[in-house]
């Protein structure tokens, strides 16, 4: 059963304000090739949200694209009714953990306080605050007595956790993850979902992308179901139909994939 | 210390102090933008630069610039920057991958500078050899007066260029870590990493020109990677590793200094070998993954191994004499090493011609073949694996299970009595 049929509540748009999160019309290409089409999105409420699609779907192309780490080649992503550019330092980014070098010089504290950069700005360096802020976040994560610790020695859970304390640093109202149970052992899953549960309690928007249909189910209120073209959002056991599935995992895919071949190498399909 | 040196070595101690001064001082600058460089995989970047600033110098030079001077600067500076732009446009046109667009621009701009060079009027102050190995020896004659001293020219403008980059390092720090770690999370909470790196680009560029004419085109490079990698190996933090990095440099360019002096050989070259040296040696003594920690975690393993069988090994010669059969093979050398040292330490007891365990020595065989047996249980359990398959693994696995996995196998195994083979597990101590 889904959290999300057992509290109506969330169902309706927030009275009054702009969404949280509204993607509108977003095309993304990567290299000219467009990955994802003309994507309508808005999230109202907070809530878990789960962005679930098959491998090379553009999940993570969407949220990079919201993130303005990938050029949009169409339509336009607001947080809280505004640019990106305006509200940073409310928007947290937890990118896959294989997108960088673990055996990289520094700490877990040094990753941690990363998170208050943005809010910091360009020179100020972190201070008694931000130390406390860094200790607060790796607590919460169950990492409290590695800060310490070389992020080379660490097991690829705890990797994660140490990202996701990084976000939790930074105090955003937004949570954008990407992949962050991905190679992650039984024991960081669940510590990493209870804090993400917490973080919805705490009444902030938390945006998960996952692969794993069975997880997903049972882990997220709502769901966007997404295969190079948005099929279907909403509650998660009205999306999860299995109608749904089949048009995300076997639908009509290789007429986008051409036509993104296409558009790249500036030809034609067949 | 220097007169001393002076004395050992021979010559005017002033004119070396100052040439070695400027050596010592351009390696930090190298050292310090390299550190970033080797840390964000950039260094064949770095590589390409120290290169490409030939041709920059030598049209400086041609329009009538004089080497050392601003103009030259400036002009080596542009065909840096051209350089890096050449490599990212080859990237985005014609899809060639960073490092065979690095390979192409930075040789192709090096041999126009050379050409340029050779081709050059006589009377123009450029030395085809001077600007690969680079010249120290005349640094100390091209002066300027400050104070009523006169310092060297060379000198002058490679401590203002060291003093510039270090004040942007220390500005710029937090940035540098964030961007040259997660540049993606960078991005996202506003930090500009375009600039960020267009700036170590830059930064690059001048550590590159201020040493150009002092130490040559090989040794810049070598000054940009060998102590940044040396420090890599020896840091877990990036500015310990910047400043471990300036230190071997500056050591590095002392001792090469001193040692080209001695025999009378090129600085320039001698300093790159001294640095290739201390990169052997942090490589085998780094405190982690170095050749001896690594070799002296191997011994420690084996010792361990060595006790710990000899003590399961005891213990099972009196359970088979228990059950009435033959006694198990016969321990190796090492093992009766570690019998001996079982027996001082208090674990074993000799009785005539056997060993018998004491009460801790037991309790320590026991966890052994504890350990055994649980994994052959849970081998068995999990891998459907024929009998034969069980004994192999669970030898090495049984030096390596701790206390709580033990526990967890015994409950994922059901909490058996016996292993595969039907023989009793002991409990746990």
């Amino acid at each position: 059963m889904s959290r999300a049929a057992a509290d109506p509540g969330q169902d309706g748009p927030r009275a009054g304000g702009p969404p949280l999160v509204d993607f509108h019309d977003v095309t993304v290409a990567y290299g000219g090739r467009p990955v994802i089409w003309n994507v309508d999105l808005e999230i109202d409420a907070a809530c878990l949200f789960g962005i679930i699609g098959p491998n090379g779907a553009g999940k993570s192309t969407l949220l990079k694209a919201a993130l303005g780490l990938v050029p949009m080649v169409g339509g336009s992503v607001h947080f809280f009714g505004k640019p990106l550019r305006e509200v940073r330092p409310r928007v947290g980014y937890v990118p896959q953990r294989e997108t960088v070098d673990w055996d990289f010089p520094v700490n877990v504290m040094d990753v941690v306080l990363m998170g208050t950069y943005g809010r910091l700005g360009w020179f100020r360096r972190p201070g008694a605050r931000e130390r406390q802020l860094a200790r607060d976040s790796l607590d919460r994560v169950g990492l409290a007595d590695l800060a310490g610790r070389q992020i080379g020695r660490l097991s690829g859970g705890q990797q994660q956790r140490v990202f996701l304390a990084r976000a939790l640093a930074q105090q955003a109202d937004v949570y954008l993850l990407d992949e962050p149970m991905a190679g992650v052992d039984m024991r960081s899953q669940e510590q990493i979902f209870r804090v993400l549960a917490e973080l919805k309690a705490e009444g902030r928007l938390v945006i998960v992308v996952h692969h794993d249909l069975r997880t997903a189910a049972e882990w997220f209120d709502r769901v966007a179901l997404v295969d190079m073209r948005l099929v279907a959002s909403g509650p998660t056991a009205a999306v999860l139909t299995p109608e749904n599935l089949q048009r995300t995992y076997a639908g009509h895919i290789d007429v986008l994939e051409e036509l993104g071949r296409a558009v790249a190498t500036r030809g034609r399909t067949p | 210390m220097l007169f001393g040196a002076a004395t050992f070595f021979g010559g005017d101690p002033a004119i070396h102090g100052w040439a070695m001064a400027t050596a010592a001082v351009v390696a930090a600058s190298c050292a310090l933008v390299g550190t970033l460089l080797v840390v964000r995989r950039m260094s064949l970047l770095g590589d390409a630069i120290g290169h490409a600033v030939l041709p920059g110098i030598a049209i400086a030079v041609l329009a009538g610039g004089r080497p050392g001077g601003l103009f030259v600067f400036v002009g080596a500076v542009a065909a840096a920057l051209l350089t890096v732009w050449l490599i990212q446009g080859l990237r985005a046109a014609g899809g060639l991958a960073e490092d065979a667009g690095a390979g192409v621009v930075f040789t192709t701009l090096f041999a126009i500078g050379v050409v340029i060079i050779s081709a050059a009027p006589a009377g123009t102050h450029i030395d085809p050899a001077c600007v690969l190995a680079g010249d120290l020896t005349f640094i100390p004659f091209d002066t300027v007066t400050i104070a009523d001293r006169a310092v060297p020219r060379a000198f002058l403008a490679a401590t203002l260029s060291f003093a510039v980059l270090a004040a942007a390092a220390v500005a710029t720090w937090k940035l540098q870590v964030f961007t040259a770690f997660d540049p993606a999370a960078a991005r996202a909470a506003g930090v500009p990493v375009a600039a960020i790196t267009a700036g170590l680009l830059a930064a690059t560029a001048v550590a590159t020109v201020a040493s150009f004419d002092v130490v040559g085109a090989v040794l810049v490079v070598a000054l940009l990677v060998v102590p940044a990698a040396a420090a890599e190996l020896l840091a877990h933090r990036l500015h310990v590793m910047a400043l471990i990095a300036m230190a071997l440099a500056v050591v590095g360019a002392c001792i090469g200094y001193l040692a080209a002096w001695h025999f009378n050989t090129n600085a320039a070259g001698m300093i790159a070998v001294v640095l290739g040296l201390e990169y052997i040696a942090a490589a085998i003594l780094a405190p982690d993954d170095g050749v001896f920690a690594r070799a002296f975690g191997r011994l420690r393993l084996a010792w361990r191994v060595a006790r710990e069988d000899r003590l399961a090994g005891v213990w099972r010669e009196e359970e088979s004499a228990a059950r009435g059969r033959s006694a198990v093979a016969a321990p190796s050398l090492l093992e009766r090493c570690a019998a001996e040292w079982l027996r001082i330490d208090g674990s074993l007891v000799r009785d005539g011609g056997t060993w018998r365990l004491s009460p801790r020595g037991r309790r320590d065989a026991e966890t052994v073949v504890r350990s055994h047996r649980l994994w052959e249980a849970w081998l068995g359990r999990h891998a459907d694996l024929p009998l034969d398959h069980l004994h192999p693994p669970a030898e090495w696995v049984e030096h390596h299970l701790g206390a709580a996995m033990r526990r967890r196998i015994e409950v994922e195994t059901g909490w058996r009595q016996s292993d595969p083979h039907g023989r009793e597990i002991p409990p746990e101590a």
